[in-house]
């Protein structure tokens, strides 16, 4: 199986695993299966992430819509397009036994040592693990150290090279490490190792494959080359996709009339009707040679307790800058705290140090630095009046800003995908259940303080335009998403769920209102309580159901329009009643 | 005004009368319609229980009617007024007319603050009716009547229009007339007279 089952999120994007981060996304994309159209997946938007492609059809978005992990992409391959055939990005599948293998075990539950040699279905002994990484000074050979670990590049010492004692940029070693792990059979840097593949690709002819390792030349129906059993099978692949690159030029092509068979895929094309497919390429080729997905089941990165409470002594020496403090004598009370917490900041000054040493380094320790300006944003919170919501708020969203669509982010600056974008992610967020946020304002906030609770969580950058900011808001009818956008006839403009209807509003204060009838009135009142039960405020209702005052009026206003409340005008101020003027059966008395 | 004396039997409010919002005129249309029946409904039941024929709107403010003491609600001059226009109008069934000391009818509703109206708990077509209906009743057909003896008369003690206001049972037989029922007298002075037949 190739394509996979996609969750969506509320707003009809795909959700996101842990840790994956979204990096492209394109409007107006068609599915090709081989060199036909797959009915019903002819029109959506085209995700690419650092795990998945996703595409979501912009008609039948929960019913359509498929994902291809990265990791089962053997190549993508690039098409740009002839008349009136749109450009395309090919995507080939990795052979079968090696895709159903690697299906088997969940993709969470692979590590990167396991994982890798279990992909290899060579009969030989697969080479040795060590990776070696390439001075960029004098070009000599290094071993990567044992002990490195992508994920802790930051933190993990690397030692300088061997031949002239020059330290390497960490991002070096990092692509090394791995390119490693993923075991290419070519151990050089990626880029390399895809020139080669494509030179053994054209060499190949006559149905005679050469081996990409040692240019042996093996007869086609073989997998494993005869002399060093080196996987063929990815030449295989490229020979295939080098005669649908004849076939390609005939499309547009016809539509494939039976359902998708998954087992069997050739290749699944992406169809660009409306650009944006050069970016698209460049960021999956990225991805492809970055392989996020395998630093998934990385250790999770050593946290400093705030409070300097417990500190994990195992991670501390690991990441710490000297190995004599692994045997370090407990050392208890006040002499202790101190102790720990000039532990921690020598911890914090080397992992900022080596974090901002290059742009690179700090594109790979991305997430520490931001758990710690966090925490160093909470410390300074602490020294001031404490840590106001909004603040909580913008700090947590911190880690979503993975989640958000910036402009960059999508192609051909085309303003209606920024905008549908920019509205799906705001749904998300809104609807974001660990956030609150709807909830936090009684289920109904303002457009004015949505916009600026949502600049703030952006962190203070990417800042959405007041004007984008609406024309978004204004697309979820559109784009049938759970929120909506309702302008009460003072003109004010909210944002609410869109279970939310006017109608559970009402019977919402009118469930309130008829308990007032059994609730006995805090001060003396003249009318019989228990039949009329009590007017309410704007205030106490905006108290009662956790709104703004501003929207408590205009809900009040709602239903009175709705004739279910009437009002009261007294010395205190408007009281809100249960219509009694309507209801009530007239004065027995007749004319 | 005519009579204010108290009749020996209180007046039945209806349940709207304990209801605080009843005294806030509502901004909502349908509400709106619904609470000035309402009220007119009410206004006319009082007045009918109270004898009251014309109301003057400044003074009838303390009154019970647009005033409840017990839940120190009162009407604003404002809305009664309000009210009174729409028990005026066609829509109101015309339950109200505003008395014009200057006897230009278009004006009076204008004249505001110190304006008296016709409370018409029975409007004079049907105190026509109701006069013409009393005089064959009691066998007074042929006979010439002074107005006074309509009203305060002992005879007419029992009937609904006892203690009726003198312009009122002018107008009201001014209808008879027209429809050529009664003839008015006019013996100059004070004697009015009206011979019904």
């Amino acid at each position: 199986m190739f394509l996979h089952q996609l969750d969506l999120t509320t707003a009809l994007r795909p959700s996101l695993l842990p840790e994956e981060t979204l990096l492209f996304v394109q409007d107006a994309v068609g599915l090709y299966e081989g060199k036909f159209k797959i009915p019903q997946y002819q029109n959506g938007q085209a995700y690419l992430t650092s795990h998945r492609t996703c595409y979501v059809d912009h008609a039948e978005p929960r019913k359509n819509s498929v994902a291809i992990f990265l990791k089962d992409i053997e190549k993508p391959d690039f098409y740009a397009g002839f008349l009136k055939s749109s450009p395309k990005i090919t995507l080939y599948p990795k052979p079968a036994n090696q895709l159903s293998r690697g299906l088997s075990a969940p993709v969470a539950a692979r590590s990167p040592s396991s994982g890798s040699p279990e992909r290899r279905n060579s009969p030989a002994p697969a080479p040795s693990m060590t990776a070696s990484w390439i001075c960029p000074i004098c070009s000599f050979s290094n071993p990567v150290p044992s002990n490195f670990d992508p994920a802790l590049a930051s933190r993990t010492p690397i030692p300088p090279c061997l031949a002239c004692g020059i330290k390497p940029p960490t991002m070096h070693v990092v692509k090394a490490a791995i390119a490693a792990i993923s075991n290419r059979p070519a151990p050089g840097p990626p880029p390399k190792d895809n020139k080669d593949g494509t030179t053994a690709s054209t060499s190949s002819s006559g149905g005679i494959v050469s081996c990409p390792r040692c240019t042996y030349q093996n007869h086609p129906s073989l997998l494993n080359c005869e002399i060093c059993g080196a996987s063929l099978t990815t030449v295989v692949d490229r020979r295939l996709e080098h005669v649908a690159e004849i076939r390609r030029a005939d499309s547009p092509g016809p539509s494939l009339t039976t359902p998708i068979q998954t087992t069997n895929i050739e290749c699944i094309k992406l169809s660009f009707r409306s650009g944006g497919e050069k970016i698209f390429y460049e960021r999956l080729k990225n991805a492809l040679v970055q392989r996020k997905w395998l630093l998934q089941s990385a250790p999770p990165i050593p946290k400093p307790r705030p409070n300097s409470g417990a500190f994990d002594d195992s991670y501390s020496s690991k990441s710490g800058k000297s190995s004599a403090e692994i045997e370090r004598p407990r050392v208890v009370g006040i002499a202790g705290l101190e102790r720990r917490g000039l532990e921690q900041r020598q911890n914090n000054e080397a992992m900022i140090g080596n974090a901002f040493e290059d742009l690179e380094a700090l594109m790979t320790s991305a997430k520490e630095i931001i758990a710690l300006a966090e925490q160093f944003a909470q410390q300074a919170n602490l020294g001031t009046n404490g840590s106001s919501e909004d603040n909580a708020l913008a700090s947590q969203s911190a880690s979503a800003l993975g989640l958000i669509t910036t402009k960059d982010m999508l192609g051909s600056g085309s303003e209606s995908l920024y905008v549908s974008e920019l509205s799906r992610n705001l749904a998300e967020w809104l609807t974001d259940d660990t956030r609150g946020v709807l909830r936090r304002g009684g289920g109904i906030m303002t457009l004015v303080d949505l916009w600026a609770m949502f600049n703030r969580a952006r962190g203070g950058v990417e800042l959405v335009s007041p004007a984008d900011f609406e024309k978004a808001a204004r697309m979820w009818d559109t784009l049938k998403l759970p929120i909506r956008l309702r302008q009460f006839k003072s003109g004010l403009l909210v944002v609410q769920g869109r279970d939310r209807t006017d109608e559970k509003t009402i019977a919402s204060l009118l469930t309130w209102l008829k308990s007032l009838h059994n609730e006995v009135p805090s001060s003396d009142v003249s009318w019989d309580w228990q039949l009329y039960g009590r007017g309410i405020t704007a205030q106490e209702t905006a108290e009662k159901f956790g709104w703004s005052v501003g929207v408590a009026i205009e809900e009040l206003e709602m239903a009175e329009e709705a004739g279910v409340l009437c009002r009261e005008q007294s010395l205190d101020g408007f009281r809100f009643w249960e219509n009694w003027l309507v209801k009530m059966p007239h004065s027995s008395v007749t004319v | 005004m005519a009579t204010t004396t108290e009749p020996p039997t209180a007046f039945q409010f209806p349940p709207h009368y304990s209801f605080p919002p009843f005294f806030t005129l509502q901004p909502v249309a349908t509400t709106r319609s619904s609470q000035l029946q309402s009220w007119s409904t009410f206004i006319q039941s009082y007045c009918r229980h109270h004898h009251i024929f014309s109301l003057s709107l400044i003074d009838a403010l303390s009154t019970p009617l647009f005033h409840n003491t017990t839940l120190s609600r009162q009407l604003s001059l404002r809305d009664a007024k309000a009210i009174l226009t729409w028990m005026a109008s066609p829509e109101g069934g015309s339950r109200a007319e505003f008395i014009s000391s200057t006897g230009n009818k278009k004006k009076a509703v204008d004249e505001g603050e110190g304006g008296r109206v016709w409370i018409y708990w029975r409007r004079p077509e049907e105190w026509a009716a109701q006069l013409e209906e009393w005089v064959d009743r009691t066998g007074q057909k042929g006979v010439v009547l002074t107005l006074y003896e309509i009203v305060e008369g002992e005879a007419s003690v029992r009937e609904e229009f006892a203690g009726m206001d003198m312009e009122l049972l002018r107008m009201s037989l001014g209808v008879c007339v027209k429809r050529g029922r009664a003839q008015i007298f006019s013996s100059g002075g004070e004697g009015e007279g009206i011979k019904f037949f």
